[in-house]
């Protein structure tokens, strides 16, 4: 009997450890990873779906530049076109857009990161593409990306780094110094290369979203204007080589030969970015051209857009005397050139956004405190502790309000048009200009810059300095992308302006941010931070 | 085991004692001295000899014996009883529950042991101990309750997320919560309420993992505190175990139980903000300008607009039973939680099972727990990184008094209608099975397999309506909705083998497992643009129905779609791996545009471990533990990691020369090293994925292309924490005087981080195993004194003190910078760093010593630097005392934080003298403060605080009746509760005890103040009765 129920016992025993062991066995697991929504890529890259990481690539590339702030700041209010001062409690943000103007920034600026960041993962996926075997038309696109990046890193810190993008993060990235930055460019934008490029005329959005013949010419044409600063950091020595400034011109002569041309009715041109005859290659992205209009609308622009803007930017008196016209009034029709804009008082106006506001029923606008909103000129001694209303607003892109449906009135809207122009046939011409300028060949350059001044409505100018060409690029290409670029080239960027004293000459490139510095042993803090 | 043991001996010793002729049989029942119920398993032994029997079902008990001897009676839970026989031969016997006792046994982790055999740094609170009230999750019933665990809730929203932390932060990254075991089931930790868009006022705070138990389900929660406790879940150990056990069936006699709660809660504390009168003359006196008044003739204070006093309810009845073989207990809850701000609230259905049966003369048990819930979230529009126009809260701060409720748009976001045009609704069903069988192969050996599932499914469907104006994507004129779908499903299956056997003098008890979990989580989001309607639930029926409209449009499989009929191009896309699928014409469909997102991610572990414990002369005590985990998050020769542990403990009191003081002396001492793989879904391989997508402002959609969301890493390898402990638990004056005290030090290495990618890469950042240290060291001492206990009075005082002190070593010049700012003027900013010989999340900011005589910031330094200041509490305590007289009890906690500070993020956005000169409202103290409306509110010590605090957490009273014996009605007892009564606090914010996450670059922080949903001070009356 007992017998009986020890077998029985062993019997049971074994077929449930034999069961269980089984079904440990089976579910044992060699723990290979499995992927529900993203795709594991090839060690060699072959898998890479390049049409799709081309598509990657301009987004990532307008989502760059797009906003207020990074690379934007890095490119604009560092200039002396735009500054944000801190508005009592406002813009303070950690002394990020002082450092900007007052050109005290440091190697742990927040914007600064971001930027290098943002423009240095560009060329990683730009090389990522050219492993994967893209067509003819297809490299060119991604060269001619790689190009723009490697031109703002190189402009702007200097040195770029590189590494094979087959690597894993643990190998540590090379550094190209200007001459091999610039030998990159030279090689991805070179005729062979842009041949294969399609051409986009005007008014083609989704064209002019993407690498065409016309945008490579015109990266090509900017990268020669300034090839001799590339190279040697924008020391006094560097000068312009006379076949740099030809290909400058060539290429201006070849954007023309594509259909673009200069287009009256200045603001127009920024109503419709897609459209317009000047728009040579536009970003797009969220919120489109609503960055540079709510950065300085005042909160009680609330009548043209949805929730106000942020009040920050402003421009110096010092930029608002470089246009034609009356100091005390910016009233449609008072004699000012139309570049500077208009302050109608029934609406926001264009341009440069100059005393007392109105919204669209004429009452006069106040600030938050009850004060009228009147923009001045003047600004006080200080950067820190601006009112509401100091400074005068730069605008470009207008705010579209919203159209009521039963009463047709005007309402807010949200914000402005969805793109934004990164280059402009202006900006060529400009170039042309200048090139023509540096070669010698000023009287050319001076007929171009009249026949601009002309259609802008300005009184031509008698004869052309080099100061002439700085301030018409100013006036011509205001929160452009390209102001501080332009000084450099001129020798001004270090000069004091308002706020800002001198600076010293490591200041022509920003710092590489601490954390790339202590993350790749191989880069080296640029002098003086 | 031991029963085991028992029951066999005697039956050895009836068939013996047939032999002896003086022989007699003692037969009786044991009960329960108040509820008269039978007690079954209760040990008889004969005094001195190993002769002995346990009760029956009913709590009788035969026992044969001889001559005149005394009977001990001992049952887990209650007093023991020694009874002289005498010439009886019926004893009934009735036990008293010892409340002492009942902490005697402990769960560690695939078993449990007597507390008086543990080797390791482990505690139990029990049902009795948890703190009552309004209890949306668990938590929060032993907050304050154990030494060197750190309870705090992210704010007074209804089932906010908890921060816990066990003997302090050991990582640098997000994941520093301990592992959660339900009945045998580790959770994985996961939020699995759907996420909220960010419809432009920020991204809403985590949800807390555990609110779908309701808190009356739970029987015990036992925290696994130092390494050598908590190496059995190696794995995932590191920052400590819960180990949460339900209610069973056990020793229940067909009883049912109702408990029914009504509470009401208000705001504890508010802004003491400028009325009318205050605010007109402070904007004067600080720049406005207000000849021109353009405001309305109001005096509203917007803090009452948002606030209301809120009425929550629960209920919950429980019937269960035991039997002969076996016992089962089941209940219903339900709860409906309102939180003190309008359009917050949480409402819980929740049934639970748990049922034992015993087969083949009890030889194999079957275990069956399950829970299933359901819980409705409302939440309120209040983000945790609102920019200058704040959430709803930020928005009732700064909005002046002389508006109407119901101003439009004044340059200010109106809280009324942001509460009215915004709807954010999830709803979260989800069950929790876990089943196991265990078999005793033979007396010494016994098997067990355990099979779990977690099977949650969350809808969470936004709507903001066209209505609402604000800066903010688009809103405006068209409105956005969402409807996120989630789904997480995780697996369990153990096997466990247990060898138990008595060795020479000792005791050896071996463990060994094998544990396999996985956990798949998949989502899919769909989100509208420009709708016709204001209608919130109509904007989400129109989001849904457009979203399948499309999706009908399509054929075959997609990672993403777009659906906008009014753009030029692009009007209809999809995104997909592979093969795309066909599109055919969607047709109208009621809003603007559509898109849709699918996400997911599937996750493994797999471990092997074993345990062994061997108890020498019962007072020297051995744990050696060693558990290896495979994990998919690691890559290559990194998969496995292995975590060995080893405890000594030494019965000192049971010692021969052990001086009679002492009722119980033990010293404990630990080692062990555990892991951490709490980082994001394979990052050692390279992967991409579509870009987000989403409806832009200006309601187009750009069409994502392929980006990398991971750049391999192949050396990544689990982040270790090794734990040294030491400590005595000690018993005095008849144990009325009983405690324990503790040291530990634990070391983490290979610092699992998120670092910005050296540039050019794939991705910003990568992950990486940081080669420095994070040191958490200190003590712990609890003690409990039983001041009185005779019969109609008892009283019970009790505390715990902790302190832990953290730092961050061999980091050499790396640093990194956390503790995001918010607010107006504050974009970008941050508060902390992580820098070498710091602690974690060290204050780094300008040091300003208030205000100079022109009232600006009396700035001391020019750089920022670091403050010596850290927000992690030096100190805990915690302070309990209870009391019963005759049928009254009345219990009161207190807990508190010292030594460390809180950073005012609230004020430094909000209450400013510049604030309140563009027209902002502001607290009463700024227009004292002297400070300069010209003065720019940096982030600087003038903001950062002391965070100490000594709050009054709960107080309750009850009344038990006596009922006749007869009585249709077993027990009866009516309570009042209050919670959060006062908090005593020098510090200036509305609540010290701060939670938010002010994470910068993946970089985790803590106590900053932003603000925070408040919390309440509750009062609940309750009723409980058993039948």
């Amino acid at each position: 009997m007992l017998h009986f129920k020890k077998d029985m016992k062993m019997k049971n025993f074994k077929s449930f450890l034999l069961t269980t062991l089984a079904i440990t066995a089976f579910s044992c697991t060699d723990l290979e990873v499995e992927e529900l929504d993203s795709e594991v890529i090839d060690e060699d890259l072959s898998s890479v779906n390049v049409s799709e990481n081309l598509t990657n690539l301009y987004n990532s590339f307008g989502a760059a530049l797009l906003n207020q702030e990074n690379t934007y700041g890095l490119m604009e209010i560092t200039a002396d076109a735009q500054l944000v001062p801190t508005r009592g409690t406002d813009w303070g943000d950690g002394g990020r857009w002082r450092q900007f103007h007052q050109h005290t920034w440091t190697s742990s600026n927040p914007d600064v990161l971001r930027s290098w960041n943002d423009l240095n993962r560009l060329t990683f996926i730009t090389n990522q593409i050219l492993l994967s075997g893209p067509d003819a038309q297809e490299e060119a696109e991604t060269k001619y990306m790689r190009a723009l990046a490697t031109f703002l890193i190189l402009d702007l810190w200097g040195k770029v780094p590189d590494r094979d993008p087959s690597a894993p993060v643990i190998e540590d990235p090379v550094i190209l110094n200007r001459e091999e930055a610039v030998a990159r460019i030279i090689e991805d934008l070179s005729d062979s290369q842009i041949s294969n490029l399609p051409s986009a005329g005007p008014g083609d959005p989704s064209n002019l979203r993407v690498a065409s013949k016309a945008s490579a010419l015109f990266l090509r044409a900017k990268f020669f204007l300034n090839k001799h600063i590339l190279l040697n950091g924008g020391n006094s020595g560097a000068t312009a080589e006379n076949a740099d400034m030809q290909r400058v011109i060539s290429d201006v002569d070849a954007i023309t030969a594509e259909g673009f041309s200069i287009q009256d009715d200045y603001f127009s041109i920024f109503e419709e970015p897609a459209t317009s005859s000047e728009s040579i290659y536009i970003i797009t992205g969220d919120n489109g051209s609503t960055f540079r209009i709510a950065n300085t609308l005042h909160y009680n622009h609330n009548f043209i857009l949805s929730g106000g803007g942020w009040n920050g930017f402003a421009t110096t008196s010092d930029f608002y005397s470089l246009f034609e016209g009356p100091e005390d009034t910016n009233a449609p029709g008072s004699g000012q050139e139309e570049r500077r804009g208009f302050v109608p008082n029934d609406n926001l106006g264009r341009g440069m956004i100059f005393g007392q506001q109105y919204n669209f029923d004429g009452e006069a606008l106040e600030t938050r405190g009850g004060a009228p909103l009147f923009f001045t000129s003047e600004m006080p001694e200080e950067i820190t502790g601006h009112g509401e209303a100091t400074g005068v607003r730069l605008i470009k892109y207008p705010p579209i309000p919203e159209v009521n449906e039963e009463t047709g009135e005007l309402e807010p809207g949200n914000g402005g048009p969805p793109f934004q122009i990164f280059m402009r046939y202006a900006d060529a011409w400009l170039m042309k200009a200048e090139a023509l300028h540096r070669n010698g060949n000023t009287s050319e350059a001076l007929v171009m810059i009249n026949e601009l001044r002309e259609l802008r409505e300005a009184t031509p100018l008698a004869n052309l300095s080099d100061q002439d060409i700085i301030d018409e690029r100013g006036r011509e290409l205001y929160i452009e992308f390209w102001r501080r670029q332009d000084l450099i080239r001129f020798g001004d960027f270090l000069e004091p302006w308002l706020y800002k004293p001198q600076s010293d000459e490591s200041k022509l490139v920003f710092p590489i941010p601490i954390t790339a510095v202590s993350t790749n042993p191989n880069l080296e803090q640029n002098p003086g931070y | 085991m031991r029963h085991f043991l028992l029951i066999m001996a005697s039956v050895c010793w009836f068939s013996m004692g047939s032999l002896y002729a003086q022989e007699r049989t003692v037969t009786g029942t044991v009960t329960d001295s108040k509820t008269g119920e039978g007690l079954p398993g209760v040990n008889v032994l004969v005094v001195g000899t190993s002769n002995g029997a346990t009760t029956d079902f009913d709590g009788k008990f035969k026992l044969s014996i001889e001559g005149d001897v005394s009977l001990k009676f001992s049952y887990i839970g209650y007093k023991p009883q020694t009874v002289k026989v005498g010439t009886r031969s019926v004893l009934d016997i009735k036990l008293q529950e010892d409340v002492e006792q009942l902490s005697e046994v402990v769960v560690v982790g695939y078993g449990q042991v007597e507390s008086r055999d543990a080797t390791g740094a482990v505690e139990r609170v029990t049902s009795k101990e948890f703190n009552g009230g309004v209890i949306s999750s668990p938590e929060q019933l032993i907050q304050g309750k154990s030494a060197g665990v750190q309870i705090t809730s992210a704010s007074g929203e209804p089932g906010a997320g908890v921060s816990i932390r066990v003997r302090g932060s050991s990582s640098v990254r997000n994941g520093n919560n301990p592992l959660f075991v339900v009945d045998g089931i580790p959770l994985s930790g996961n939020d699995v309420t759907a996420g909220g868009p960010d419809g432009g006022l920020g991204t809403s705070a985590p949800r807390n993992p555990l609110n779908f138990l309701n808190p009356n389900d739970i029987e015990s929660m036992d925290i696994l505190k130092d390494a050598s406790a908590t190496a059995i879940y190696g794995a995932r150990g590191a920052n400590g175990v819960i180990l949460i056990t339900t209610k069973s069936g056990k020793g229940l006699g067909k009883q049912i139980t109702y408990n029914a709660n009504v509470s009401i809660s208000a705001p504890a504390n508010r802004y003491d903000l400028l009325n009318r009168e205050q605010y007109l003359q402070g904007v004067e006196d600080f720049g406005g300008d207000l000849t021109v008044l353009r405001f309305d003739n109001a005096d509203t204070d917007w803090q009452d607009e948002i606030f209301r006093t809120a009425v929550s309810t629960k209920h919950d009845v429980s019937y269960g039973d035991s039997y002969e073989t076996g016992s089962y207990r089941a209940s219903l809850g339900y709860e409906n939680q309102n939180g003190i701000i309008e359009s917050a609230s949480l409402e819980r259905f929740n049934a639970r099972l748990n049922w034992n049966q015993r087969l083949l003369d009890d030889k194999l048990t079957f275990n069956t727990s399950a829970n299933v819930s359901r819980v409705n979230d409302s939440f309120a529009p209040i983000t945790n990184n609102a920019g200058f126009q704040g959430d709803l809260l930020g928005a009732a701060l700064i909005a002046p008094p002389t508006l109407n409720p119901d101003f439009q748009t004044l340059g200010f976001l109106n809280p009324n209608n942001l509460l009215e045009y915004n709807q954010d609704l999830a709803e979260t069903n989800r069950v929790l099975i876990n089943i196991s069988a265990d078999y005793d192969i033979t007396e010494d050996l016994n098997f067990r397999v355990n099979g779990g599932l977690d099977y949650a499914t969350s809808v969470r469907n936004t709507a903001t309506s066209r209505d609402l104006v604000i800066d903010a994507r688009g809103i405006t004129n068209n409105g956005r909705a969402s409807s996120v779908e989630n789904v997480n499903r995780s697996t369990l299956f153990e096997a466990l083998l247990n060898y138990n056997k008595k060795v020479g003098e000792g005791n050896l008890d071996i463990l060994a497992g094998y544990s396999y979990q996985d956990f798949r989580f998949t989502g899919t989001s769909v989100g509208g643009f420009g709708y016709e309607t204001s209608d919130l639930s109509a904007m989400i029926n129109q989001t849904i129905e457009a979203g399948n409209t499309v999706r009908g449009a399509i054929n075959g499989d997609y990672q993403q779609f777009g659906y906008d009929p009014d753009a030029t191009d692009n009007a209809f896309f999809t995104n997909q791996f592979g093969q795309a699928p066909t599109l055919g014409n969607p047709g109208s469909i009621p809003i603007d545009a559509v898109v849709e997102n699918n996400f997911g991610n599937y996750n493994e572990l797999q471990s092997f471990f074993g345990r062994v414990n061997y108890n020498v002369l019962d007072k020297y005590l051995f744990t050696a533990t060693l558990r290896t985990d495979g994990s998919t998050r690691f890559g290559g020769n990194n998969k496995y990691g292995v975590f060995p542990s080893g405890a000594f403990a030494w019965r000192i009191s049971d010692e021969d020369w052990a001086s009679d003081a002492f009722d119980n002396l033990k010293l404990r001492l630990g080692y062990g090293v555990t892991g951490n793989q709490e980082i994001p879904h394979n990052l050692h391989q390279r992967r991409q994925s579509f870009g987000g997508i989403d409806i832009n402002a200006d309601g187009g959609i750009q069409q994502p292309g392929r980006s990398n969301v991971a750049y391999e890493n192949p050396d990544l390898r689990w982040e270790e924490t090794a734990m040294y402990n030491g400590g005595f638990d000690f018993g005095f004056i008849n144990n009325r005087l009983t405690g324990s005290v503790d040291y530990y030090y634990k070391n983490t290495t290979d610092l699992l981080i998120q670092i910005f990618s050296p540039q050019p890469a794939a991705t910003d950042f990568t992950w990486r195993n940081l080669d420095a240290n994070v040191i958490n060291q200190g003590f712990e001492l609890m003690m409990d004194y039983v001041v009185v206990d005779n019969g109609d009075l008892t009283w019970n005082v009790g505390f715990n003190v902790s302190r832990n002190e953290n730092r961050v070593e061999n980091l050499g010049a790396f640093f990194f910078d956390t503790g995001n700012i918010f607010g107006q003027g504050l974009s970008g900013d941050f508060a902390q760093r992580i820098a070498n010989n710091q602690p974690l999340f060290a204050y780094y900011m300008i040091e300003s010593d208030g205000f100079d005589e022109d009232g600006f910031n009396d700035i001391q330094e020019g750089e920022r630097q670091l403050t010596g200041q850290f927000p992690i509490p030096l100190w805990n305590f915690g302070f309990n005392t209870t009391a019963s007289y005759k049928n009254f009890d009345f219990a009161v906690y207190m807990n508190g934080q010292g030594g460390h500070h809180i950073y005012n993020n609230t004020a430094n956005a909000f209450f400013t003298a510049g604030s309140l000169g563009s027209g902002r409202n502001v607290t009463e103290d700024v227009v004292e403060s002297g400070e300069s409306p010209s003065n720019t509110p940096i982030v600087s010590t003038n903001f950062l605080e002391k965070g100490d605090f000594l709050r009054l957490q709960n107080l309750s009273v009850g009344y038990n009746f006596d009922l006749g014996e007869n009585s249709f009605i077993k027990a009866m007892r009516v309570s009042a509760n209050a919670q959060n009564l006062f908090v005593l606090t020098n510090y200036s914010g509305i609540d010290p005890e701060v939670s938010n996450t002010a994470t910068r670059n993946g970089i985790p922080s803590f106590g900053i103040d932003y603000t925070p949903f408040p919390r309440p001070r509750t009062l609940t009356v309750g009723l409980n009765v058993t039948f």
